[in-house]
């Protein structure tokens, strides 16, 4: 019985520590996850969720279940001499103790009585995790203190409300009790109404606001008054006439004024946020594409469209212009793209591949395209004009100059346009010929496009290959010249760089030619590679450049001018002018009357207010027109000129003494208002010396006579 | 009993008890010595309780000198006047000590003050001359922070600049900022480095027009020192007449024509448009023939610009009238040079030109001549202007050219001007820039204005309760008013178009007197706070200046010889008394070591 009875204990010993030990573990994860859910600002699910992660890894680091009631003997052991080491014979079952145990078991059962089941190292964990939920709880309390939310939010918070900014608390009439705003953002904003208990609005253009006011006492009218112009009388919802309601479509900013009875408010913003009209950013191609005879006549047209709603349409307007000179001739053609735009997404990315041919473009036409991208507000917007233009072969394959001009190498140049008609033909008889004949007839122009870069070559001073005909005439390899080392030497030296090849062309020239030699390469290598279609715009290309050659090394005579008539000297100037009349021009222009001159007046009388307090009544015209002026630029922008517009109220209504801040408050929006002065000259005046040194001044000059 | 024979009984029993101590002491070896070092220090005791004098003749100034307390003096320096009686005119300064006096006049009527020393700022002038020519000491303590010069254009044409000039001295260890504030809003803003003194420039430009009071305000760090006012006029300027002679019609007298008007200017173009015949345009004027330049018609005109050509073409009467014009009526010409480098023309003899080549063809920045400001690029003519003795050049490139030079010819002025593509900035919207060009020619042509009336304020800072000298050219009426308040004129004796009136404000602001053809003549009144530091500066050469002027009567005072009771400095008894004590704390040390030296030896010799 005894025994049974130590047993027990140790196992409530267990069974305490257990329970300490979870409870500290959903205190601290409790604690992580307040503190947590207060700096990212999530919801209660999602604290909860980070709760649960958290608990379930503190229990597995523990891991309670695994402290067995041996752990607790050893513990018991450690802490309590008199238990003698022996707190294991408790849990042993009877019948394995021997004799001595059974005496040591019956020695120490009285010294576990006196042992508390709660111990006191147990609870410690416990008590860290209150500390610890107590901290978590204060610093997050803190932190929704700064924002509504959380931090992150709080700073998000700043920029998109309106009635934020930092000690600005607003002024309401007395009789209010209570505000309920509702913003409704126009529809192609794709964003939900919200509401506010605040006066001063940040709303989308076109949105919708509607008041909700609740007054503490029954009150005969409520409205609003609107940019000082216009007035929305409030419709009372209740019998009690103390909760009224009235809504409005804002189209422009301004600020506006609750009336009660006939008694204004303070006056409260209406900021607008503009819809900005989409933005295109054409990626490729660039401004001005051309094609050049050969490559491929196709655009790859890749835009992105954003706007800070959606984009509800865009569209590729190409014109195709076609002829030259007076026989253009234009055809328009609209073009979508692939993309879908029924989701109204804030952002596109776009792309069109274009077929010139499908668009019935000839070499020598141009395509002019431009996108057009409307947003969901029906703003529009386009970009710039491109242009994609396609070589006109027929003028640069035309011997024109060649023929009409100095004939200086025309065979080298001929050659070139051959290779090229040759080319042509051979891609055009593609399909009727067989593949070997192909294969031959492409290596052929390899060859002659070889050849005719090895003349080139010449030109540049560049090795000779003297295999081109065949090992006829190799000198070496004849008998004669054996041990002939002159002979060697010519073979094997390097004779490059020639003096008498190099010297003839200037090094602009050269490097023209070089180029040219470049596309030479490059085309011989597609026509060995049996792809003559891949190599006819580099045959194009170092046709163009051989052209350009041609015509650098021409001279030209200027044509010889017209030879006018002599003038007949004694008829010029001649002419009978009696019947002309003199003209004789007179208007008045009166400068335009300066706009601002009642602000300006109005800083002399605020100046003066500084002083004195006394106003008349000219001075009070001048404030109010001033106060009106200040009220238009306050309708247009409430952000920069309400506090302006406030201040000068409370100046043209104080009684007594203007408040200095009130004075500064206006005189800096006036002074933001005003344009410069218009500087126009003027005359000094004389010294008002009643003609003394006039007088003076003809004296000397008599002295000079 | 008093003090000295209270000490002299303590000391008399003092040295009775150290003689006798001395003479009970077993050691007798330096017996004299340490009573006459006892005797000595208990003197000297006595001596530092009691102050000792003894009478000397000095040589003396007959100076009964008196001291004036003025604000900023250091109340340190006090002690040395102990026996000089103070006085003070300031309210805030006076106390037990210090008497105060209502004004100046009160030191002057005693005729015991033969001599007087000014500790603090200084007195200012009209205070100074109640001093009534006595001789004065001044030392005045620098100058340790603050504004130390300053300068402004009070009175400004609409779209002028307010320059605002000056010297700022900073002795402290942080800088200064020294802003610029008009309407509240900061405009322009200088810093001065930490002990240092820099010449500080802000300008801008007002937008307003009327009067206004400016601040300029002294920073250091987030506290604000001082803020003084800069009250400025912006007065409109009267449009003038201008006549427009072109050889041909072209742009850019046409866009001339359309600028001068906007602004409600009388302009009148004449060009020529074919031979004999002439193309005449009136704007704001009425119409009147210009196929002759007569006198009179030359007299409706402030402002004569022209081709050179078309001057050079006019003949016998024309040309008379045109320079009789200038040199005698002050009518303003100015001329853009022909083909023809140098000519015997009295308009162009003063002027040289220049062909221009090569690179300084190239369109280049133009400045107005003593402003680093660059206006736009304008291609310049292909010839400059050569500087000549006599001429002011006003406009010129990058290439320091001159293009523009102005000369005095009799009481006119003859403007010559290279340029002749300044439309161009019109053209690409460079207004500013047209503007400021042809602002800076016609003002400086112009025919001047008679002037009936002016009015000067003669006090430096005008200040509330302090008298304002106000000085009036002119035909004016005799008695003026300022507010409700009459003032008297007196007569300048030599210049008897000069007045000078003196008014004594009430209040600090903007203050008013009616000038003749009914406009007001605005002057500013500071309060007294204002312009610490050229205040006391003022004071300080003001004070320094009649110290100049009146040094010979400072020589002049005879020297008389008197006796006089000095104190014996305390120091030397300070000392004394260290001596002898150290002397007979010394002794006694000593002699201790050598008995007890001795004491061994004897023991060793008992020992033996």
């Amino acid at each position: 019985m005894t025994k049974h009875s130590g047993a027990y204990k140790i196992r409530s010993i267990l069974s305490w520590y257990i329970g300490y030990r979870v409870a500290a573990d959903v205190l601290f994860a409790a604690a992580f996850a307040i503190l947590i859910a207060s700096i990212f600002s999530f919801f209660t699910v999602f604290g909860l969720l980070i709760f649960l992660v958290a608990l379930t890894l503190l229990m597995i680091w523990h891991r309670v279940w695994q402290v067995s009631e041996l752990a607790i003997s050893t513990y018991l052991n450690r802490h309590y001499i008199q238990l003698e080491e022996s707190g294991h014979l408790f849990i042993k079952p009877e019948g394995e103790l021997n004799f001595l145990e059974h005496l040591q078991l019956s020695k120490i059962e009285p010294e576990l009585s006196l042992i508390p089941v709660q111990q006191k190292q147990f609870m410690k964990p416990f008590f860290w995790g209150v500390a610890a939920l107590l901290l978590a709880v204060f610093l997050s309390g803190h932190l929704m203190g700064i924002g509504s939310n959380g931090i992150l939010t709080h700073y998000k918070t700043n920029f998109t409300k309106a009635n934020t900014k930092p000690g600005v608390v607003e002024k309401v009439l007395p009789q209010i009790s209570a505000v309920g705003v509702t913003i409704t953002p126009p529809s192609y904003t794709g964003k939900a109404a919200h509401q506010q208990d605040k006066f001063s609005i940040l709303i989308e253009e076109g949105g919708m606001i509607a008041w909700k006011i609740t007054t503490n006492i029954a009150v005969k009218q409520v409205s609003i008054l609107f940019n000082d112009k216009e007035t929305i009388a409030l419709k009372s919802l209740n019998n009690e006439q103390t909760s009224w309601k009235a809504q409005k479509q804002i189209t422009r900013p301004g600020f506006y004024q609750v009336s009660i009875d006939g008694k204004l408010s303070d006056l409260y913003q209406v900021q607008i946020i503009k819809d900005l009209p989409p933005v295109i950013r054409i990626k490729t191609p660039k401004q001005y594409t051309y094609i050049d005879a050969g490559e491929a006549p196709k655009v790859n047209i890749e835009a992105a469209v954003n706007d800070d709603y959606g984009v509800s349409k865009a569209q590729l307007i190409a014109t195709v212009a076609k002829g030259s000179g007076e026989a253009v001739k234009f055809k328009e053609y609209k073009l979508d793209f692939a993309a879908s735009f029924n989701r109204h997404q804030a952002q596109y990315n776009l792309q069109k591949l274009i077929k010139l041919s499908a668009l019935n473009m000839e070499p020598g036409d141009e395509l002019y395209f431009y996108i057009q991208a409307i947003d969901t507000h029906q703003q529009q917007s386009r970009t710039d004009v491109y242009t994609v233009s396609i070589q006109d072969t027929a003028q640069l394959l035309s011997m024109d100059g060649v023929l009409s001009g100095v004939n200086q190498k025309p065979e080298f140049f001929r050659s070139e346009r051959q290779i090229i008609l040759d080319s042509e033909k051979l891609l055009k008889e593609k399909d009727s010929i067989s593949v070997e004949q192909f294969k031959s007839r492409s290596n052929d122009l390899g060859t002659d496009q070889k050849l005719l870069r090895l003349r080139y070559g010449k030109f540049l001073g560049e090795e000779s290959e003297s295999d081109i005909g065949g090992d006829e005439n190799d000198a070496v390899s004849d008998v004669k010249n054996y041990g002939n080392a002159a002979v060697i030497l010519d073979k094997y030296t390097d004779k490059h760089d020639n003096a008498e090849d190099a010297g003839f062309f200037d090094p602009e020239l050269k490097a023209q030619l070089k180029a040219t030699l470049t596309e030479m390469w490059r085309a011989e290598l597609q026509l060995r590679l049996y792809k003559p279609q891949d190599a006819l715009p580099f045959e194009y290309k170092a046709l163009r450049l051989l052209k350009d050659l041609q015509q650098k090394s021409r001279i030209y005579v200027a044509k010889t001018s017209y030879n006018a008539p002599p003038l007949k000297l004694d008829k010029r100037l001649s002419g009978d002018l009696s019947k002309i009349n003199q003209q004789v021009n007179q208007q008045d222009i009166k400068p335009a009357k300066d706009g601002q001159a009642d602000l300006k007046k109005a800083v002399i009388i605020l100046q003066h207010l500084k002083l004195s307090a006394d106003l008349n009544d000219q001075d009070r015209y001048t404030l109010t027109s001033a106060n009106q002026q200040l009220s238009v630029k306050a309708s247009a922008e409430p952000g920069v000129y309400l506090t302006a517009l406030s201040a000068m109220r409370r100046i043209m209504s104080a009684k007594n003494k203007v408040q200095a801040q009130d004075i500064s408050v206006v005189e800096k929006a006036i002074q933001k208002t005003l344009v410069s002065a218009k500087k126009t000259p003027f005359a000094t005046q004389n010294p008002a010396d009643m003609g003394l040194s006039q007088e003076y001044f003809k004296n000397l000059n008599h002295l000079n006579r | 009993m008093n003090w000295n024979s209270l000490v002299v009984i303590v000391c008399v029993m003092v040295a009775a008890l150290a003689v006798w101590k001395e003479y009970v002491r077993p050691d007798k070896a330096n017996f004299i010595l340490r009573i006459s070092a006892v005797l000595l220090a208990v003197i000297a005791l006595a001596c530092i309780a009691i102050p000792l004098t003894y009478n000397a003749d000095v040589l003396q100034s007959g100076k009964q000198e008196a001291i004036l307390l003025t604000p900023g003096f250091n109340a340190d320096s006090l002690n040395k006047y102990n026996n000089s009686r103070l006085f003070t005119i300031d309210n805030t300064i006076k106390s037990d000590k210090v008497k105060w006096l209502s004004s100046v006049n009160e030191l002057t009527s005693d005729s015991t003050i033969t001599s007087l020393r000014i500790l603090g700022d200084g007195l200012n002038e009209d205070q100074l001359q109640q001093l009534n020519h006595l001789p004065v000491v001044f030392k005045p303590e620098e100058l340790k922070q603050g504004i130390t010069a300053i300068s402004w254009n009070e009175k400004l044409k609409a779209g002028d600049e307010l320059i605002v000039q000056g010297s700022f001295k900073n002795s402290s260890t942080k800088k200064v900022k020294l802003l610029l504030r008009g309407l509240s809003t900061s405009l322009d803003s200088v810093i001065v480095e930490p002990n240092s003194s820099a010449d500080i420039h802000l300008k801008n430009a007002p937008k307003i027009s009327g009067r206004a009071v400016f601040d300029l305000l002294t920073i250091a760090g987030n506290d604000t020192l001082e803020k003084e006012d800069i009250p400025i006029q912006i007065e409109p300027s009267k449009p003038l007449n201008v006549l427009l002679l072109t050889s041909s019609p072209d742009f850019e007298s046409r866009f001339l024509k359309n600028w001068l008007s906007e602004s409600g200017f009388g302009v009148a173009v004449r060009s020529a448009i074919s031979k004999g015949k002439i193309s005449t345009e009136f704007i704001n004027q009425p119409k009147v023939s210009l196929d002759h330049l007569s006198a009179q018609v030359l007299s409706k005109f402030d402002v004569l610009i022209s081709d050179l050509a078309v001057l050079k073409s006019l003949k016998g009467q024309e040309a008379a009238a045109l320079k009789s014009e200038v040199t005698q009526n002050g009518l303003g010409i100015i001329t853009k040079p022909d083909s023809t480098l140098r000519s015997d023309s009295w308009l162009q003899s003063s002027f040289a030109t220049g062909r221009l080549q090569g690179r300084d063809t190239i369109p280049s920045f133009i400045l107005v001549t003593g402003n680093d400001q660059k206006l736009g690029k304008l291609s310049n003519s292909l010839v400059d202007v050569k500087f000549q003795t006599g001429s002011q050049p006003l406009i010129h490139d990058e290439h320091n050219h001159i293009l523009a030079s102005s000369i005095l010819s009799g009481s006119g002025k003859v403007i010559f001007m290279t340029l002749n593509s300044t439309f161009n900035w019109v053209l690409s919207g460079n207004k500013n820039n047209y503007t400021a060009l042809w602002s800076l020619l016609i003002n400086k042509t112009a025919r001047k204005v008679p002037g009936t009336e002016r009015w000067n304020v003669s006090t430096a800072i005008p200040t509330v309760s302090s008298p304002v000298s106000l000085q009036a050219q002119g035909t004016v009426s005799k008695v003026q008013l300022v507010g409700k308040v009459t003032l008297s004129p007196q007569q300048n004796p030599l210049l008897p178009f000069e007045n000078k009136y003196t008014y004594w404000p009430q209040n600090a602001g903007w203050h008013s007197i009616k000038m003749n053809n009914g406009s007001l003549n605005w002057w500013y009144v500071y309060h007294q706070q204002d312009w610490k530091s050229l205040r006391i500066l003022k004071k300080q050469t003001d004070t320094k200046s009649y110290i100049a002027k009146n040094a010979i009567m400072n020589n002049v005072t005879k020297q008389i010889q008197k006796k006089a009771r000095n104190t014996v400095p305390k120091i030397y008894f300070y000392v004394l008394l260290l001596i002898t004590s150290t002397f007979l704390w010394a002794e006694a040390k000593l002699s201790q070591a050598v008995s007890s030296s001795i004491k061994q030896e004897v023991k060793n010799n008992l020992k033996i």
